[in-house]
């Protein structure tokens, strides 16, 4: 999926903004919209909004092909399939097992399982295989290089996490527990892989350079939440703290007794079985 | 028994994996390069700052519509929101210390936010594999009959 230029009709800057800035924030904004609404209606504008704001992104690097930032929306084209799939998969392996609610036929376990091995294949094959996500021929898209070590890292390191858990909270759960080893085994594979087995466009050196940087990220992204939550925790405790203190109403009255007492002793008791 | 200490550490464990084989193949730590890590440590740390304040900024109206739409904690969160965005302009604006390849200090702040975005995505698709692999592991097993002992 390559990119070329378009002609330019109006000023680069008032492009991005109008052609790439505002659908992203159409996204969270429809989510929103779809969530905090009263309106019967306003659930399915706001998903619309969303989907309209993320099918704009994705077109980005043709409608705005001279803003860097494009580069993202082509890397989202490029993913969102395997990782629908990916989803999709896991959702229905899922729901097809022992569930209580929403049970799935047992034959949708199958499917869920093809579709999550494609999608996993599919992603693989953008490391190793000519799937690349390239904005030009042989320049591959700069942000692939920041999604795919943070994927592979992260799972790795969850499925790591929700392994012991579920060692030491469960009962039981050691077959759980084996398979979470196995998914954080083979994501760590595919991270050896990535070090040493060179694709046609990026090397193991630059996937070991990127993979590095994905650590820095994600501890600096763990680091700034935690500040800002902090802060926000700070700002909501000032402001509780300066509050006076709530005025005290006086005792209930003999009488507003007696007819609660009332109300509690119609609403007691039972049938005899 | 449920321990900090182990969670962490499983967490960790393939990242410290990977520096091991690192150190006992090539003797040092290949493809580190301090600088460029620390800058991008400090960008995300910046960038997360303010988004998340931004976020948890529009959370306060929320809030709000609890305590009679109160100014101050509003005001309060638009000054802490503010105090990211400027120290991140600030810092940028120093110099090469935290600009990567980019010129200006626009195009960083931009870069930073764009970067912000898709390594969210690929936190979040992270996540949600791994939550949903141990869901499914949980339901795909026999189902339990708990109250055995109280049957008995």
């Amino acid at each position: 999926m390559n990119i070329r230029c378009f002609g330019r009709g109006m000023d680069e800057m008032l492009q991005a903004f109008l052609l790439f800035w505002i659908p992203v924030s159409m996204v969270p904004l429809g989510l929103w919209y779809s969530m905090s609404s009263p309106l019967p209606s306003s659930p399915m504008r706001g998903r619309f909004l969303a989907f309209a704001g993320i099918v704009l992104v994705c077109l980005s690097p043709w409608t705005v092909p001279s803003s860097p930032s494009t580069a993202a929306g082509h890397l989202l084209g490029a993913i969102i399939g395997p990782c629908m799939l990916i989803i999709l998969g896991i959702y229905l392996i899922s729901f097809s097992g022992n569930v209580p609610v929403g049970k799935l036929p047992r034959s949708d376990r199958k499917i869920g399982v093809l579709m999550a091995g494609i999608g996993f294949v599919w992603l693989a094959g953008m490391h190793w295989w000519v799937l690349t996500p390239q904005l030009v021929p042989n320049e591959v898209n700069p942000y692939w290089y920041v999604f795919w070590p943070t994927f592979i890292l992260l799972t790795s390191c969850l499925a790591s996490c929700s392994a012991v858990t579920l060692l030491m909270i469960g009962e039981q759960r050691k077959a759980e527990a084996n398979t979470m080893f196995i998914v954080s085994g083979l994501s760590f594979t595919v991270l050896l892989l990535g070090l040493n087995v060179d694709g046609p466009l990026v090397t193991g050196d630059e996937f070991r350079e990127h993979l590095w940087l994905a650590v820095a990220d994600l501890a600096g992204i763990v680091v700034g939440s935690v500040l800002s939550i902090l802060v926000f925790a700070l700002v909501i405790y000032l402001y509780e703290r300066s509050l006076p203190e709530p005025k005290s109403i006086t005792p209930p009255t003999e009488s507003e007794l007696k007819q609660v007492s009332s109300l509690i002793a119609a609403h007691l008791g039972g049938e005899e079985e | 028994m449920f321990t900090w200490r182990m969670m962490i550490l499983a967490f960790l464990l393939p990242p410290l994996l990977v520096l091991a084989i690192d150190m006992t193949f090539y003797g040092g730590f290949k493809g580190i390069d301090s600088g460029v890590s620390f800058t991008r440590f400090a960008n995300a740390t910046l960038t997360a700052y303010t988004l998340c304040s931004l976020f948890l900024l529009g959370n306060l109206f929320f809030y709000g519509e609890s305590r009679n739409r109160p100014w101050a904690p509003l005001v309060g969160m638009i000054m802490a929101t503010a105090l990211g965005v400027l120290a991140t302009v600030f810092l940028i604006g120093q110099g090469p210390m935290l600009l990567e390849d980019n010129g200006s200090v626009r195009a960083q702040a931009i870069y930073n936010i764009i970067h912000m975005f898709v390594s969210s995505g690929a936190v979040l698709v992270a996540v949600s594999v791994a939550l949903g692999v141990t869901f499914s592991a949980i339901t795909s097993q026999k189902p339990r009959n708990d109250f055995e002992l109280e049957e008995e």
